[in-house]
């Protein structure tokens, strides 16, 4: 919208975005049925397709195919086999939706657009400074992660089960301690950052991105309120 | 540096640092949460153990950050945080609300002492544990109702059926009483590494 750089997809606001969330959570957890499940799972990902978020979108329509099916497959089972399965099942139908809509809201969000809305519907620094700082570092951490069991293998410790058993002390601190002071590092230095770009200002923010919602929030949120109440006051439908 | 620190740590309120600091540390505190409940949480025989697996791993972390900001008010924040966090994801309400109400207590536990002692941080860490106990909480009031909640929320009966076959009312106790344990534990864990490794690296306000 605002935005100079060519964007694929559709942008909608921030704001829209969170109570596209909300709306999905109390979907999920209200669905009906498994089909209504499945049609729910579809919203998100068109959704995600036209967000630009083309990959992600098919990929995880298939994994939720296949959970489907395989759900399908376990109610021909029988005994506490069949019990096991179907409570694992119960979990992921209730969870897939929410899990899949936020990662693609988190991936098609920008900091930048998120302070800006947040700064704009009036909620308090001190929640969405620290929201906003970690959903940024949670893939910093994977990353580090990865570098850490490299530099671990190098010393013969890997962080698997036998190794913690045989050395507990040891393990717990080539993984604890790494990770944390990598963290407390980025800490200092994202607040070096954010102070320099001037966040202690007492003034209200200014933002180059002005949010502003568009005929395309209300037509996606239109979606998912129908898609809402379909579920509420048309159960037979889905059944 | 030790000016400058010290002019810190009289500031009032919470900074900027300490802002970002309580974001970084919840973001590594989530992960350890969802590595600790992920054995526990699927499995229905399991699930009631989960707030175990969370006070397990979590400990060391939560005690670095309250090492590092050091104010009233940080871990309420991590507490709603973690709250919104979980709702997000499609958890029971009861949890988030644990964390939130959990959070605050703890905030006020740890805040007794400043929170520079650090045997009143392990207790607030232990009382913060108690936040995802919510849901066995809510359970063990009203069984009937909550069957019922979970089944809109797409749970399924047998799933019901097993939880409440493998938790007696009795179990409540067993579980308040293992994550406090537990907790106490990762605490002590957490507590030698900080004197063994970060204390002598400065990175403790």
């Amino acid at each position: 919208m605002s935005s100079k750089k060519v964007r694929s997809g559709l942008w909608i606001d921030p704001r829209t975005k969170i109570v596209l969330l909300l709306l999905c959570v109390l979907t999920a957890a209200m669905a009906p049925s498994l089909f209504y499940e499945i049609l729910l799972v579809c919203l998100v990902s068109v959704f995600g397709l036209s967000c630009g978020k083309i990959r992600y979108a098919l990929i995880g329509m298939i994994v939720y195919m296949i959970f489907y099916f395989l759900t399908l497959a376990t109610m021909q089972l029988h005994g506490s086999v069949q019990v096991m399965l179907v409570a694992f099942f119960g979990l992921v139908h209730k969870v897939y939706p929410c899990g899949f809509l936020s990662g693609i809201i988190l991936t098609t969000t920008k900091t930048g657009e998120f302070l800006s809305a947040m700064n704009r519907s009036h909620i308090s620094k001190k929640i969405v400074v620290p929201i906003a700082v970690m959903l940024r570092h949670m893939p910093t951490i994977r990353e580090d992660w990865r570098f850490i069991k490299d530099a671990m293998k190098m010393r013969d410790v890997s962080p698997s089960l036998k190794n913690f058993l045989k050395y507990p002390g040891m393990t717990i601190e080539c993984i604890y301690v790494p990770l944390m002071m990598a963290a407390s590092k980025t800490a200092d230095e994202l607040t070096i950052a954010s102070v320099t770009r001037g966040i202690e200002n007492p003034k209200p923010r200014t933002s180059f991105i002005q949010v502003r919602f568009g005929i395309s929030d209300l037509i996606v949120f239109l979606c998912f309120l129908a898609m809402f109440l379909a579920g509420q006051f048309c159960k037979g439908v889905f059944l | 540096m030790s000016n400058q620190q010290s002019s810190y740590l009289n500031k009032k309120g919470l900074t900027v640092k300490d802002l970002v600091s309580i974001g970084i540390f919840n973001a590594l505190f989530f992960v350890f949460e969802l590595i600790g409940s992920l054995p526990f949480a699927p499995n229905p025989a399991l699930t009631f153990y989960q707030p175990l697996g969370i006070a397990l791993l979590c400990g060391p972390v939560f005690l670095l950050m309250v090492a590092k900001v050091p104010k009233r008010g940080n871990i309420a924040i991590c507490g709603i945080i973690n709250g919104i966090i979980w709702f997000v994801f499609g958890m029971h309400w009861a949890m988030d609300l644990g964390y939130i109400v959990m959070g605050i207590v703890a905030d006020l536990a740890a805040g007794m002492r400043g929170c520079k002692n650090t045997k009143w941080n392990i207790a607030a860490f232990a009382l913060f544990c108690l936040g995802p106990a919510g849901v066995f909480l809510a359970y063990s009031v009203n069984p009937a109702a909550w069957a019922q909640i979970m089944l809109e929320k797409g749970t399924s009966q047998e799933y019901i059926d097993i939880m409440a076959n493998s938790a007696p009312i009795g179990m409540l106790p067993v579980i308040l009483l293992g994550t406090v344990v537990l907790a106490i534990v990762s605490g002590l864990i957490g507590r030698k590494l900080l004197k063994k490794q970060f204390e002598k690296a400065g990175i403790t306000a």
